[in-house]
């Protein structure tokens, strides 16, 4: 395989050096990557201190949750009891699922990528230090706020899943819905600022030569789970902007009468949904496949395949939603395909499961703290996944639907393939971030009391569902035959509640949080990076990668990696910096500058989350005035980046010179953006699969569109300003500085074109009359808002312009700012001609 | 380009597939439809694997990639018609 981006690999042969290092530059280090003091923690943008604040808020929310169970568990352990109210049983079942999947499944996992990874890839940070604390902390707040609704009697009642029309304004006439819609909508934008540093993280901070075949599994696992989240949630963002939109304008997408369709709604959610099984799973396999080889003591069996089977998941995790509205009334041909699907994407977790069966077989395992739980995984997953087979068969599923049958096939599948795997990750990775081990022996009865009692509360659910218990009922009459079986769950959610309980009592004894270094160390005696000696700047030096498990093969690493030998030993600008290598063999490209410590983003997270409250309980005022401090704080921290550097080259060590400064395709900015563009093309696609389906299940209430030939002008308007966005980069490139001039008029023009579409629009149809008028204005509106963010660009463009921060060198902002605009050109392009032709 | 191509080139054929089938199934209902996807996708499934087979890598990294390219338009060639089985046996 030749070079990927002209770099020797034959420089690698300089590693590592031999020549002592001067004292001073690991001083340097230490000043720059210094850790915060005192409200400093506020600012802080350190993964160090990012991760564990994140993993902290997300195991808070997982006890919330586990309490609101129990709750649910004591009013059903006998028939008619009162402990709880039926209208807040409701509100408890509701805020149950939502929690666990919205505020701790999700942000776990992804807590546990922004602490792991960049000690796993050996890198610095993650490339976007400031957009993980801006996730972090639009989570902790408004999950939090969201939480709190439940103590004044305004939490969400209408499951998780929030089903229209039980969820319109008609049935729910109340703003607990509205916090459900609006509540998450903060998650929604904290996971996907959350995905977006992952992805540019694992593909672009690798250490060198870490090519994709030597990449640590758990990396691989947070890139699928990443990419797919960047696919699924843009599905029920648009759901959720839907929904909002019916119950607050009375616009139809989902009421039957007037042309939308509640089925709609179902075909939205689950298209995240059920993916969202798998991006809850993924991160927690990837971490199984880190821990198994250490417990074995060998190396992991089937990388490849294991790659593999990732990926495959990721696809076919896509092709399964509807399985979860078999009883809906599907076209049989439908629901033959997604039952044949479902049964397939089964294959992959085989897989794993295989794979993690054999390297326990042929290694020597132990039986310690995280051996325990990652066995105790394997039993509880793959009985959960041997249910999913069975409700996969759409004979079965029509029995079993919506009964306690089901809810012990999801708690099986997501306590063995999420919970179960986090506890196993918590004993494996403690000492790497705490100066003391947690308590092996306590361990064991942790593991008991968890296993045996997920076992006893969920088993007999089974039976209680094929008895024909129903799901989210607060009550049931005696004699029905399920009196017992709730009794023993009841006893068996106790018990896993005690496990829970003394693992706090463990990690509130031993857990003392060691950032700075002096952790309890490599405990398990793994082969992976993470377990080199770092400190706040992650390594002393970013090593050259040759093999999965270097720290196995090469005894020396962690000596080598101390005494500066590798790659950047010392801050080569002074700054926070990383290396930016190429995505598939990780071969040094350029150094990335990085941000340091910001208020801005706390401020940006802060009044992101109270733009969604204040629009739930309707103070439109207030919201719109957060929503300008969040753009304005956004744009805050943006100006203090993409600043010119003093050296256009710097050594990184063993006379390597590599760039400061990078633009275009090749650089880390681009990238995000890109990614950006995809989430705001797959919410586009999604409202014009809903026009299409509304077309074709509701064509009685169709009117003719506006006509095709009245739209060429405008989608010509809009194919003008990709034109333009396209040619100023390019002529800005050949030292034409005036070329920022065409696509600051772009970014102008498209508002202006989409105006002119909606007014079209209004001469025919109007966005309350029907699901058609609905759905068209939904893409409109869309447009504008991808509009509205392209003249916030054109303005940030115009002023870094006007202060000649951007130069045909130097143009990082005018790149990125070309790129959007030419996507909101591309947006409009489609769109007006689409929402002519359906029906037309 | 070429390397993600080959990683998920048999995961995009299934995708394809799969999507397709929704669709026809959704819009315009047709058996005839659906197995004239499944054969074309069939045939892209084991052009990839021809492709993949007769590429040289002497390398481990691109080795490597073909492994796993293959392995996946295997496994994509399965998928593929496992789903076509409800429309080809109905």
């Amino acid at each position: 395989m030749r070079s990927e981006t002209g770099f020797d690999p034959y420089l690698y042969q300089r590693f590592p050096t031999q020549e002592e290092r001067p004292p001073e530059e690991e001083e340097g280090l230490r000043r720059i990557w210094c850790a915060p003091k005192g409200w400093e923690y506020l600012t802080v943008v350190n993964n160090n201190y990012v991760g564990i604040f994140y993993l902290g808020t997300a195991f808070l929310f997982f006890l919330l949750a586990g309490v609101l169970a129990l709750l649910m568990r004591v009013q059903l352990a006998a028939p008619l009891m009162e402990v709880l109210p039926q209208a807040t049983y409701n509100q408890v079942f509701t805020m149950h699922g939502t929690v666990m999947m919205f505020l701790f499944a999700v942000p776990m996992v992804e807590a546990a990528g922004v602490l792991l990874l960049p000690q796993m890839l050996a890198a610095r940070d993650l490339p976007f230090p400031r957009l993980s604390a801006y996730a972090f902390w639009a989570y902790a707040v408004g999950g939090l706020a969201f939480f709190a609704s439940l103590f004044v009697g305004l939490a969400p009642d209408g499951g998780w899943f929030m089903y229209p029309p039980y969820t319109s304004k008609a049935y729910s006439p109340g703003i607990n819905a509205d916090f459900w819609l609006l509540g998450i909508g903060f998650i929604e934008i904290s996971a996907i600022a959350g995905a977006i540093e992952i992805i540019v993280g694992v593909l672009r901070t690798r250490a060198p030569g870490m090519s994709l075949d030597k990449m640590p599994i758990f990396a691989w696992a947070m890139l699928v789970f990443a990419v797919m989240i960047i696919i699924a949630f843009p599905s029920v963002i648009l759901a959720t902007l839907l929904l909002e939109i019916e119950r607050a304008f009375n616009w139809s997408f989902f009421d039957a009468a007037r042309g939308g369709d509640p089925v709609l709604w179902q075909h939205l959610f689950w298209f995240f949904g059920h993916p969202e099984v798998y991006i809850i799973f993924l991160p927690a396999a990837g971490m199984m496949s880190m821990i198994i080889p250490t417990v074995a003591r060998t190396e992991l069996v089937g990388y490849r395949l294991i790659v593999l089977a990732m990926i495959a998941t990721g696809f076919i995790s896509f092709g399964v939603w509807a399985h979860h509205m078999f009883t809906v009334g599907l076209p049989p041909m439908t629901t033959g395909f997604f039952s044949a699907a479902s049964m397939a994407v089964s294959l992959p977790a085989g897989i794993q499961v295989f794979s993690w069966i054999a390297t326990l077989a042929i290694g020597r395992p132990r039986f310690n703290a995280p051996g325990l739980f990652v066995l105790g995984s394997i039993v509880i997953f793959v009985t959960g996944g041997l249910t999913g087979v069975m409700v996969a068969l759409v004979p079965f599923d029509w029995q079993a639907h919506d009964t306690y049958f089901i809810v012990a096939h999801l708690h099986y599948v997501l306590i063995g393939g999420m919970v179960f795997p986090l506890f196993a990750a918590m004993y494996y990775w403690i000492p790497m971030v705490s100066s003391r081990a947690m308590s092996e022996r306590l361990a064991k009865w942790v593991f008991g009391l968890m296993f045996t009692g997920m076992n006893v509360a969920f088993m007999p659910m089974h039976l209680a569902g094929l008895m024909g218990m129903p799901r989210r009922v607060y009550t049931y009459l005696p004699g029905s035959g399920w009196d017992m079986l709730n009794l023993i769950s009841t006893v068996g959610a106790f018990l896993f509640a005690f496990g829970v309980l003394l693992f706090l009592i463990d990690l509130a004894r031993n857990f003392r949080m060691a950032p700075g270094g002096g952790n309890a160390g490599n405990v398990y005696g793994a082969g992976s990076l993470e377990w080199l000696p770092t400190e706040l700047y992650s390594t002393r030096s970013i090593p050259v990668v040759k093999s999965r498990e270097p720290l196995w093969d090469d005894p020396k690493i962690s000596d080598d990696v101390e005494q500066g030998r590798y790659f950047l030993p010392r801050s080569a600008t002074g700054l926070r910096e990383t290396i930016v290598t190429s995505p598939l063999l990780a071969e040094p490209q350029y150094v990335q500058i990085m941000p340091g410590p910001s208020v801005w983003p706390l401020v940006a997270a802060i009044f992101t989350a109270f733009f969604f409250l204040a629009l739930t309980v309707q103070a439109y005022m207030f919201g719109l005035a957060s929503g300008v401090i969040t753009v304005m704080a956004m744009l805050r921290w943006l100006s203090e980046t993409d600043r010119p550097i003093a050296q256009d080259e710097v050594d990184i060590g063993a006379g390597i010179m590599v760039p400061t400064y990078m633009t275009g395709p090749r650089s880390h900015g681009w990238w995000a953006m890109v990614i950006l563009m995809i989430v705001m093309a797959m919410i586009s696609a999604m409202a014009m699969f809903g026009l299409a389906f509304l077309w074709s299940n509701q064509p009685g209430f169709w009117t003719p569109p506006a006509s095709l030939g009245g739209g060429i002008p405008i989608a010509l308007g809009y194919g003008l300003v990709v034109a333009a966005a396209v040619s100023c980069r390019w002529l800005h490139r050949m030292g034409k500085n005036w070329a920022v001039a065409p696509v600051l008029l772009a970014g102008l023009a498209a508002p202006l074109l989409t105006w002119l579409d909606i007014r079209m629009w209004s001469a025919v149809l109007a966005p309350d009359a029907s699901g058609q008028g609905a759905a068209v204005f939904a893409i409109l509106s869309l447009q504008g808002t991808v509009a509205a963010i392209g003249v916030l660009f054109a303005a940030y463009l115009g002023w870094r312009s006007l202060r000649g921060l951007i130069t045909p060198t130097g143009n990082s902002t005018l790149d990125l700012a070309c790129l959007f605009i030419g996507y909101c050109g591309a947006q409009g392009l489609v769109g007006t001609i689409f929402t002519r032709a359906v029906g037309a | 380009m070429k390397s993600w191509l080959i990683l998920l080139g048999g995961f995009i054929v299934w995708t394809v597939h799969f999507f397709g089938l929704y669709l026809i199934a959704e819009f315009a209902p047709s058996a005839t439809l659906v197995i004239a996807l499944t054969i074309l996708c069939i045939i892209a499934d084991l052009w990839l694997l021809r492709w993949l087979r007769a590429m040289a890598c002497s390398e481990a990294f691109a080795q490597w990639r073909r492994s796993v390219g293959m392995a996946g338009a295997v496994l994509s060639l399965l998928a593929v018609l496992w789903q076509g089985l409800p429309v080809m046996l109905a």
